[in-house]
């Protein structure tokens, strides 16, 4: 009975598989305009002056911007993240540099004209005299006292500093059978959707209207932002989101040419466009995971952690309105993720360079959290000659203790680690494989079996930020016929939110899911809501929907009730139909119902009840706790999802190339609203935790020269790299939603980090190798193996 | 520079003056109106801009206008007219949830309908192979090759002619 559970395929699939999507560049309008954006060359550099006067004079060109006119007719571009709420420094980001340009990319000037022939010819005609500056390249280099600045307000280059400590560590270190120490390092990732960043604006001035098209994650706080950087009432300002063509959290804004682009439609009154090619989004759209740790680890001979010791170094690149650098900052809040280590000492220093900004990506950070933490109890069963899985079972956060609350204050709500993981050991044939292992190995043939486990926090609150936040509105409509509409404030990046809105509708109103039309990214028609990211739309716009939902449902019982002659609590809706327990005869159909709510408000059924069935509910989900305590410790996410991974790798020793033989997870995201979309989600989210575990990185030279600019350098799988993965679900329901769903959308990506480099190590029983750095790629495991073998030091052919 | 070309747009012949600089993907896009093709590189490296050209997939943002004069193009625009008449390849796709955000589905379809072509029967690796040079980032692929699977299955039990080219 029941939609919710049900693996319904999207509703969007229909139209975009037969490509009549919308996409934003898909929008065409009389007359519109096309902009190329002018970025500097250098990774710091003074902006001495600029001449636009060739560029002017090309034929079709229409405007030409600079820093000199933003700075004259624009606000700065009001931060996403409130950096003073969690103790961080800020900036003032303009829509275009005013007189410094901070990393390769970041926009100079731009261009408009009739097409893109004539702007992207006119962009190379600005001349600009730039002045280059020190530069920061390195993020443990940026720390010493003679660094260069990227902020010389700052009087250093750290962006935010986290230290907490809990319980005893230097007791627990000093009462060790055993201390390990060691490095971990997450390379430099981007997200790489296939659409690339773009949008368009229209100004009516007669109206005072401004609509804009995003492909965009948040609507309506992007709306308050556009109105803040051009300053003008956010009434004037109509937010749309077309398609999507994924976005995994590098569509949140503000960068520099949102505001751009709407304040170019307002003075031309002409329609902008601006789409991004795939360079500028490799030099600017947005990078993540940029982080090396440091630890310490006091263990037992049994295997039991004591103590910890943690250093989170991210290099969060040039600092800017977006809210990526708050990555660093969740990495750090994670720690140490699903282990219950009583003295823990955690530390964190976001530090920026000159180097294109963090912005929001998968996994936001948790990612490399779980990552450590698996290196972690690897080095520990190395160490103590324990089995890898023993040695995680001896330290999970036991699942009678939730709510638990983690060392940074965060307040783990509901998990069974230990659950997921003898499972996903189950699926992969973990038992079995030292003989599999054994029968390859006669064959000459390295397997490796390898273990993750992660822990994905979804829902994220943050204190004053008016994007990451804990709430969310969603309208439900039935009309006089009937027919239900639903408008929500989250929105959907093509991962299928809207579909399982619409099922947790029609469940909450007894109605055929055919029935409900879900309408998203509008702010004009949808109610106030932060939009898409932190997996929150379904947790979150879902149980708004579930209220809304049941508010109309109470007055149809009501109404209906009045019609049948019967107690509102005996009636059953069903697939369009309501009917009193017991006697199934007695009934009237849900269209009956509604027009007679519509058609006579005034009637007898209606007497002393409001007119119409509509009804807009927010929800704000519990387990946030924003006031800190001594420590400063508060708690940002509501809702804990978590996986095991496992998975077996054929490794060959000559070339250090990997194939994935298996791999499996067991993930447990609470109740299940889609089966179907969260098994497609999880697909994606692996998928993308393989290609940073195995190839994806992004790579810049000591002069932070962007090396990675297309699709040829940054190299995310295809189909013959990914394999066919084995998903299993584990339901432990979060007490703090309705429906105990706890968040899909980032998981996956976590546990392959970890996974993969236990995988390839295991590959090689007689050889000491340790992975500890990602990308695996062919060179440096073949560069592992060759150091193991021989005892000569690692040469390193990619990293830098 | 101007330039008169004369294509098979999706059965239909036209006659165009165009710039000399334009892409095949420009022109099938900003010329023709036909946005199901789209472009998510320009370097010829993630598939999305896959369309048929004389029959065999190409990636039309490494075209140039100019030199498809007298050829025969396909898009997406040709394997449906509506929600209801999806070819079965794009019904495959919808009902296995072999698409998420949609962007790189054209091209997928497009380069399914070129392999399942080429190998009415291929395996998954086949088919892995085949859509090598289509990137999605959303899916993992997984549902995509259960897409191709389930189509190529549709294509052998439906009679021979139903399993044609669309164009
Ligand atoms: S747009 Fe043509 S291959 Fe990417
Ligand atoms: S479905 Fe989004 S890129 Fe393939």
């Amino acid at each position: 009975m029941g939609y919710v559970g049900k693996g319904v395929p999207s509703l969007t699939n229909t139209r975009l598989v037969a490509g009549r999507g919308q996409f934003v560049d898909d929008i065409a309008l009389p007359d519109m305009t096309h902009v190329a954006v002018l970025r500097s060359p250098y990774a710091h550099a003074r902006i001495r002056s600029i001449d636009t006067s060739a560029a002017e004079s090309l034929p079709g060109v229409i405007h030409v911007i600079t820093g000199d006119e933003v700075k004259a007719n624009m606000n700065a571009i009001p931060e996403t993240y409130d950096t003073g709420a969690v103790g961080a420094k800020g900036v003032k980001w303009y829509a275009l540099c005013l007189d410094r340009a901070r990393y390769v990319g970041e926009a100079v000037a731009a261009v408009v004209a009739e097409d893109k022939f004539a702007a992207y010819e006119a962009r190379d005609l600005i001349e600009v005299d730039y002045e280059e500056l020190p530069v920061v390249a390195d993020p443990e280099a940026a720390m010493s006292d003679d660094a260069p600045l990227v902020e010389p307000d700052w009087g250093d280059n750290i962006m935010a500093t986290r230290d907490i400590t809990l319980g005893d560590p230097d007791a627990a270190f000093a009462e060790a059978d055993g201390v390990a120490t060691g490095s971990v390092r997450s390379s430099r990732i981007t997200g790489s959707a296939i659409e690339p960043r773009g949008c368009m604006a229209s100004y009516d001035p007669y109206d005072d209207q401004l609509t804009f098209w995003d492909s965009t994650q948040n609507p309506h706080p992007l709306r308050q932002y556009l109105a803040g950087t051009l300053g003008v009432p956010d009434t004037s300002i109509r937010v749309i989101q077309p398609h999507v063509g994924g976005a995994f959290g590098l569509k949140m804004p503000t960068f520099q040419e949102e505001p751009l682009v709407a304040y170019l439609a307002r003075k031309l009154g002409r329609p902008v466009k601006w789409i991004e090619e795939r360079t500028e989004n490799f030099q600017t759209g947005g990078h993540a995971r940029d982080t090396r740790f440091r630890y310490d680890v006091a263990y037992k001979d049994d295997g039991e952690v004591t103590g910890i010791r943690l250093e989170v170094l991210a290099d969060v690149g040039a600092p800017t309105a977006l809210c990526g650098w708050g990555m660093s900052f969740v990495t750090w809040y994670c720690l140490p993720c699903v282990y219950k280590i009583p003295n823990s000492e955690t530390h964190l220093r976001s530090v920026v360079t000159n180097k294109c900004p963090w912005n929001a990506y998968r996994g936001y950070g948790k990612d490399a959290a779980s990552f450590l933490m698996d290196r972690i109890m690897d080095h520990v069963a190395r160490e103590t000659g324990l089995p890898r899985a023993d040695v995680r079972f001896k330290n999970f956060i036991p699942a009678d203790e939730f709510p638990y609350p983690q060392v940074s204050g965060a307040m783990l709500d509901s998990g069974n680690y230990a659950a997921a993981l003898e499972k996903v050991l189950d699926m992969v044939g973990y038992d079995d494989f030292p003989r599999q292992q054994e029968e390859a190995l006669a064959e000459g043939r390295y397997l490796g079996l390898g273990i993750g486990q992660e822990l994905i926090p979804e829902g994220c609150s943050m204190p004053g930020s008016l994007i990451l936040n804990g709430s969310d509105g969603v309208e439900v409509r039935v009309s006089p016929t009937g027919d239900v509409t639903a408008l929500t404030g989250i929105t959907s990046p093509g991962s299928g939110n809207e579909t399982g809105i619409a099922q947790i509708v029609a469940d909450g109103l007894g109605c055929e899911l055919s029935r409900v039309r879900v309408i998203q990214g509008d702010t004009e028609s949808c109610p106030w809501g932060f939009g898409n990211y932190s997996a929150r739309s379904i947790i979150i716009g879902g149980s708004a929907a579930q209220l809304a939902a049941g508010d109309i449902r109470e007055k149809m019982a009501l109404v209906a009730g009045r019609m049948l002659e019967a107690d509102p609590a005996d009636l059953e809706f069903s697939e369009g139909n309501v009917t009193v327990k017991g006697t199934p005869g007695q009934a009237v159909s849900f269209d009956d119902v509604a027009s007679d709510v519509y058609r006579n408000p005034h009637g007898a059924n209606m007497e002393e009840t409001e007119p119409a069935l509509e009804a807009t509910r927010h929800f704000k989900i519990g387990n946030v706790y924003h006031q800190p305590e001594k420590q400063g410790r508060f708690s940002a996410y509501p809702s804990w999802p978590n996986g095991a991974a496992a998975c077996i790798v054929e490794v060959d020793p000559e070339t250090g190339q990997i194939e994935i033989l298996k791999y499996c997870m067991v993930h447990d995201a609470g109740t299940i609203v889609n089966p179907l979309l969260a098994d497609a989600n999880l697909h994606g989210g692996i998928a993308q935790g393989l290609g940073a575990a195995l190839y994806e990185q992004i790579v810049y030279d000591e002069a932070a020269q962007p090396l990675t600019a297309t699709f040829m350098d940054y190299t995310i799988p295809t189909a013959v790299e990914i394999p066919r993965m084995e998903l299993a679900h584990q339901e432990t329901p979060t007490p703090f939603t309705p429906l105990g769903t706890k968040g899909v959308g980032e998981s996956g990506v976590g546990a392959p980090l970890g996974a993969l480099c236990n995988a390839v190590e295991d590959a090689f029983p007689d050889l000491d190798i340790t992975l500890n750095e990602v990308p695996l790629t062919p060179s440096r495991v073949w560069s592992a193996i060759q150091e193991a073998k021989t005892g000569a030091p690692e040469r390193e052919a990619v990293s830098r | 520079m101007k330039l008169p070309i004369s294509i098979a747009i999706n059965g239909q012949t036209r006659s165009l003056e165009i710039d000399t600089r334009l892409t095949l993907v420009a022109l099938v896009r900003e010329e023709l109106g036909l946005t199901g093709t789209h472009v998510g590189c320009t370097t010829g490296n993630c598939g999305a801009c896959t369309v048929l050209l004389d029959g065999d997939t190409v990636k039309s943002c490494c075209v140039l206008a100019a030199d498809v004069d007298g050829q025969e193009i396909t898009t997406i625009e040709a394997f449906s007219t509506g929600a209801s008449t999806l070819h079965p390849i794009q019904q495959a796709f919808a009902d296995n949830q072999g698409l998420q955000c949609g962007f790189c589905t054209p091209g997928m379809v497009l380069s399914t309908h070129y392999l399942l072509g080429q190998n009415p029967s291929p395996t998954e690796a086949d088919i892995r192979h085949g859509i090598s040079g289509n990137l999605c980032r959303c899916t993992g692929y997984q549902m995509i090759v259960d897409s191709v699977l389930d189509a190529a299955q549709r294509a052998r039990e439906s009679a021979p002619s139903a399993s044609g080219a669309a164009e």
